[in-house]
């Protein structure tokens, strides 16, 4: 009897031992992969930056590039042709993806229960939300290519690129804008209307504004999409180096410009300055987010 | 209830002769506008000023109907000002809006277009005087009409809105609002509609089986020759291949970090790390592509052997295991984070180490969410454009391993879809064209496919 209980005695130590180490191995795992995933962050970002800011000057972001194929020259003509596409691409798509996000929130509640078309039409509307947010961005380009660029004779010009690009966004701005109303209580909208305020009134001057910065947190992310964007602006927006005189004429984003430094010219050097604007961009979108985000909360949680 | 209840409210002297002043003025631009139209019918020898540079040839006609709706539009808003009415004040706002941003458009264009548009730097001086004249000259256009903005704000309160006209703009908004909703939904249809018939002209001519099963792509000798040939079986495998190499590569770091974040790491470490991880996905796919071609094919040159360029599906998969880092890494620590309390407890309290819960309960319960997470990953790969053309080497060839050891197919250079649309479509034509198109259709069904699949995972875990 005493004997067997020192056997197993003596088994649990070496059970409780092989846990331990095995939970040492473990943990070592788990923080070489995070570390090494955050190497590699650290890795890119910091090799882009480093070589980028070798070129970056004055001259180099108030110049446009000379062409050709030795890739001199800076990036003028293609930082304001990015601001003339996020802008565009914006005008189009913010209205539009905050109108659905007011309607799917809003509206369709009683629409649903009103009439059978109705509520297939929301169905309808809440599948293509879904699936328009799975689409490749090449498939983006080749619709925009095919209708804007050949079927309506738009051409590669800034109109097209930005009617595909409002394409590629609207859904990052419905969903965001729809989770931003779902936060605004129950509370603000009685109260408008019991004060008699028509139901528009009260999503115009009460709810939308509540909703703002969650709406702004939406439109910020399609600006970093739009920015970092490549492929469909590739076979929509042309890319010449010149400045667009109007919306009827080729660009050539950031992101478009590196591509084709490193693609066709030997100009490995500006291209990784441009990468390097395009990258620090990146950064302060992703801050501005936090910082929404986190007032925010801070703000929902002092009205609580 | 009357319509109008709040007719009678008093109004100061300013206001009254504001609006009258501007509602006057509004008919009297009404009544020109008359004059011009009549005029335009009338007048033999017309200034050719009107007919310069129009994109369509509008004869005279167009332009006196052009200028009666003007002229309606303009004297209604004035009989509507005259007598208080909301919506006479709200047509005139948004027209001068729109005057005003035209104007500020104009001015923005044009200043950019001298400072940034040159080969050399312009000077400081240079730039001020071009902002400076810029401002007077947007002042000099949109000057009156910024005041006319602000008065018509200010006396918001003494103008008035039937409960018919309330009930009509309710109305008009729900139905502009339900047409916003489906924007999305007929934007995929048209997606559809465009991309399949452009992509039909192929299948008719070339036929479905050959560009499914034909292993070599050779659009060149389109011209002339019936000897261009249209298999997608290379870029295919080179899609798949590249996506299998970054799940490889890229799951399994994904998930041990997603692990550190939910279960092991301190607070501390977590707010650095996920913004760090997070930051991943916000990076262009170009900057990649070009860190590939710059930094990882020198090194992958380092393997010594025949035709390895260092471009290639190993490049390629490096590239895009980087890509679907953040994805998985997220929902996977969702998913941790979303098994129940209890399941854990339960788990310590038997006396397993906290390593064995996680490796022996929380993992399993986690399972579908973490698949979920790396389909979706794999939909990201799949999907990616640029990165690949800049690192994959995009050779036409079916990808073969390089010596006696098939690990080295990994070195050599193969096409994924998306490259084979992006390098091609900006010159192809005619049958190459629609092959093209078909390449984009038949990758847009793979990753619908890929997708639903992951959404119907996170959908069941939802539900159980």
């Amino acid at each position: 009897m005493e004997r067997a209980t020192f056997i197993s005695q003596a088994k649990t130590d070496k059970v409780k031992r092989l846990n331990k180490v095995s939970q040492t191995f473990g943990y070592f795992l788990v923080w070489a992969c995070g570390i090494g995933a955050i190497a590699v962050v650290f890795w890119i970002i910091g090799y882009v930056l480093n070589q980028g800011f070798q070129v970056i000057n004055y001259e180099f972001l108030f110049t446009r590039p000379a062409g050709g194929v030795s890739g001199e020259g800076g990036i003028s003509t293609t930082i304001v042709s990015t601001v003339y596409l996020v802008v565009l691409t914006l005008v189009i798509a913010t209205p539009l993806g905050v109108g659905a996000g007011v309607y799917l929130v809003e509206y369709a509640g009683d629409a649903v229960k009103e009439s059978k078309l109705v509520a297939f039409l929301v169905q309808v509307a809440r599948t293509g939300v879904e699936i328009l947010a799975g689409v490749p961005s090449i498939v983006f380009g080749l619709f925009g290519f095919a209708l804007f660029v050949l079927y309506l004779r738009f051409g590669f010009s800034l109109l097209s690129a930005s009617l595909s690009g409002a394409a590629l966004v609207l859904p990052t701005i419905i969903r965001t804008s729809e989770e931003a109303l779902l936060t605004v209580p129950r509370s603000y909208r009685e109260g408008s209307l019991s004060l008699g305020a028509t139901r528009w009134h009260t999503i115009f001057n009460v709810i939308l504004p509540t909703a703002l910065p969650g709406i702004v947190t939406g439109i910020v992310l399609s600006v970093g999409r739009i920015i970092a964007e490549t492929a469909i602006f590739w076979v929509t927006l042309g890319g010449s180096f010149y400045l667009p005189q109007s919306v009827m004429h080729s660009g050539r984003s950031l992101a478009l410009h590196v591509y084709m430094l490193a693609s066709e010219t030997r100009a490995f050097d500006k291209a990784m300055g441009t990468a390097a604007i395009l990258i620090i961009t990146i950064i302060l979108l992703n801050l501005s987010i936090n910082l929404i985000s986190r007032r925010l909360t801070a703000r929902i949680s002092g009205t609580r | 209830m009357t319509p109008y209840q709040d007719q009678s409210m008093k109004k100061p002297l300013v206001v009254e002769i504001f609006t009258k002043v501007l509602a006057g003025l509004l008919g009297a631009v009404g009544l020109a506008a008359v004059l011009l139209a009549f005029y335009l019918l009338t007048a033999q020898n017309l200034p050719t000023v009107l007919q310069q540079e129009s994109l369509l040839e509008f004869s005279n006609g167009y332009y006196a109907l052009a200028s009666f709706v003007v002229a309606g539009l303009v004297s209604m808003a004035a009989r509507g000002l005259w007598r208080y009415r909301n919506w006479a004040r709200m047509l005139l706002l948004s027209g001068l809006i729109i005057f005003i941003l035209y104007y500020f458009i104009t001015i923005i264009f044009m200043i950019l277009s001298t400072i940034f548009a040159g080969l050399t730097l312009v000077p400081i001086l240079s730039i001020l005087r071009v902002v400076g004249m810029g401002l007077l000259f947007f002042l000099m256009y949109a000057g009156l009409p910024l005041v006319l903005v602000y008065l018509l704000l200010r006396v918001d309160q003494y103008f008035i809105e039937s409960n018919r006209q309330r009930e009509f703009i309710e109305v008009t908004v729900r139905y502009v609002l339900l047409g916003t909703a489906l924007s999305a939904i007929i934007v995929v249809i048209l997606i559809f509609v465009f991309t399949l018939t452009e992509a039909w002209d192929s299948i008719q001519t070339i036929g479905l089986d050959t560009m499914l099963l034909g292993t070599i792509w050779r659009p060149g000798s389109i011209i002339g020759t019936d000897r261009a040939q249209f298999g997608l079986i290379p870029m295919i495998v080179g899609t798949i291949l590249s996506t299998f190499g970054a799940v490889i590569i890229g799951v399994p770091l994904s998930i041990g970090t997603a692990i550190l974040l939910a279960e092991v790491a301190p607070p501390a470490v977590r707010e650095v790390f996920r913004p760090a991880v997070e930051l991943l996905a916000g990076i262009p796919s170009v900057v990649y592509g070009l860190f590939g071609m710059v930094v990882l094919a020198p090194l992958i040159r380092q393997i010594d052997l025949p035709r390895n360029t260092g471009f290639g599906l190993l490049n390629a998969s490096i590239i895009l295991a980087v890509m679907i880092i953040p994805t998985v890494t997220s929902i996977a620590e969702d998913a941790f984070r979303a098994v129940p309390r209890e399941y854990k407890e339960g788990s310590l309290a038997l006396g397993g180490t906290h390593w064995q819960t996680i490796i022996r309960t929380i993992l399993p319960a986690a399972k579908s969410g973490i698949l979920a997470g790396i389909i979706l990953g794999i939909g990201r790969a799949l999907g990616e454009t640029m990165a690949m053309i800049m690192v994959i080497g995009n050779s036409i060839a079916l990808p073969r391993p390089l010596t006696n050891n098939p690990l080295t197919l990994f070195l050599n250079t193969a096409r994924t879809l998306t490259g084979n649309i992006a390098v091609e479509i900006n010159y192809a034509a005619g049958a190459h064209r629609s092959a093209l198109f078909f390449t984009g259709v038949l990758l847009f069904l793979m990753i619908l496919l890929v997708n639903s699949v992951a959404r119907l995972l996170l959908r069941s875990r939802k539900e159980a």
